[in-house]
């Protein structure tokens, strides 16, 4: 039972639109994220035109409903869909239960789309470290449309804001009053509100975020509308689709899609680079038992030394790196 | 807005490891959720990723396996027909080309005198009422190599 993984035979059935390539592709680029310099050499020259929505909210707001509500209508136009979504890894046993690919099983077989859920293993920010690789994946393979769903999020998890174009916060009847709207965060990264789950009401939320919105200055020009759905019976979609796409062409025609481009690159070449003195750090200073060690001194032999130790290991440490 | 960045955590790139994927799929109309939704949570904790597919037809399950590149699919069947979708998802793993990186696992109010068959057909172990989850879990992570 071995797949083939040999990336030279990938890359040219991925030209070929092989859905098998590009879903395996995806699966070296998350286990092995060593070897992404190996595939995206083959997609020095692709263009970088596919628009990126994100849709981000709490757990259970209906994001991935409403994710497959919208694309069974852009399917419908003709557009060609990449969709990530993201859950989360348990911190206690690294597995994941995915749950996001149930709620759009009537999109699952259009020839236009393609859909792969993620867990964030050990990610923070709402997504996953892959979720920026699979979207160039999604590009070279030619699609119009990138819809990246987050993990449910709560008040500070807005990494989506560095990789979308478009940024749908969907919210439901009851998040909270005037005084919720006016924190910083998730609920201030909207290019477009979403009450979802209209037949509970939430005609309050959405009075709420409009004087929220009132409130704001927007340096682009643009004010962030508000839509109101109920996904899963489809009411309210084609209200807020209009409204991503009147974002989309205010972001294409002011030119900002070049700054919004310019950050979402900007975002992975900080991610290489951290993750790179992650591994050395890690290899060469200070490993988990060495952490352990540490802690264990503090609790068990009551030394509480966690500050000195961390300083003078960092300290001793020859940070001479040659540049060549 | 600057470039917000909540990167760095330590050692996260341990995370990043080859993890087992597997797809649990409920064939045809059939509302007997619990057996799948154990099973599924079983196989979350033993730390591996588990995509729950729900009611799906046979072409729904084929392109969900190859879309998440599993290596697993699990079919949880209690209305009698294992037989018919088993053999309907075998012949179109095999028509995509896919059949042989994925092992399947059958499970459900199957009688035991059908195992024997189900095995020749192609499932990897089927497992009844009764099974203990440690045991599937145990299964997989001997049976899939990474």
């Amino acid at each position: 039972m071995k797949k083939d993984y040999n990336i030279e035979t990938l890359i040219t059935n991925f030209k070929n639109k092989d859905k098998i390539a590009l879903a395996r592709l995806i699966t070296i680029i998350e286990n092995e994220p060593d070897k992404a310099h190996e595939i995206f050499k083959h997609f020095e020259d692709v263009k970088h035109d596919s628009y990126i929505i994100g849709i981000t909210g709490s757990p259970g707001v209906g994001k991935s409903t409403l994710t497959g509500a919208i694309c069974k209508k852009l399917l419908e136009e003709g557009k060609r869909i990449g969709i990530i979504c993201v859950d989360p890894t348990s911190p206690f046993s690294g597995g994941a239960f995915l749950g996001d690919r149930v709620r759009m099983t009537n999109i699952s077989l259009h020839p236009n789309v393609f859909m792969r859920s993620l867990a964030s293993r050990g990610y923070k920010g709402g997504i996953s470290r892959a979720v920026f690789d699979i979207s160039l994946l999604y590009e070279a393979f030619g699609m119009d449309l990138i819809i990246i769903e987050t993990v449910g999020v709560g008040q500070a998890e807005f990494d989506i804001y560095n990789l979308a174009y478009s940024v749908v916060v969907v919210l439901v009847p009851g998040y909270g009053d005037a005084i919720q709207m006016q924190k910083a965060g998730i609920i201030e990264i909207g290019d477009i509100y979403d009450i979802n789950k209209k037949d509970l009401g939430g005609e309050d939320i959405a009075v709420q975020i409009e004087m929220m919105l009132d409130d704001s200055t927007f340096q682009s020009g643009w004010r962030p509308p508000v839509s109101m759905t109920d996904a899963i019976n489809g009411v309210g979609i084609d209200d807020l689709i209009q409204n991503i796409m009147d974002h989309k062409e205010h972001v294409e025609l002011s030119g900002l899609i070049n700054n919004k481009k310019k950050n979402r690159f900007k975002y992975k070449i900080k991610e290489l680079i951290y993750s790179k003195i992650d591994r050395i750090i890690t290899e060469k200073l200070l490993n988990e038992s060495d952490i352990d060690e540490i802690i264990n001194h503090a609790v068990d032999d009551g030394k509480f030394k966690i500050y000195r130790t961390i300083h003078n290991k960092f300290e001793d440490m020859n940070f001479d790196i040659k540049k060549k | 807005m600057g470039t917000t960045f909540s990167y760095l955590v330590l050692g996260v790139l341990r995370m990043s490891e080859k993890k087992i994927r597997v797809l649990m799929s409920k064939p045809g109309i059939d509302g007997h959720w619990r057996g799948g939704i154990v099973v599924s949570r079983a196989i979350r904790d033993a730390g591996m990723e588990l995509i729950f597919g729900g009611f799906q037809n046979v072409q729904q399950i084929v392109e969900a396996a190859i879309q998440e590149d599993v290596d697993v699919i699990g079919l949880s069947i209690h209305s009698g027909a294992h037989f018919a979708y088993t053999q309907e998802v075998i012949d179109l793993l095999r028509e995509k080309g896919v059949l042989d990186n994925i092992m399947i696992l059958l499970g459900g109010v199957i009688p035991a005198k059908d195992f024997p068959k189900l095995k020749e057909m192609g499932v990897a172990n089927v497992y009844g009422p009764g099974t203990l989850t440690k045991d599937i879990v145990e299964f997989i992570r001997t049976n899939v190599k990474k």
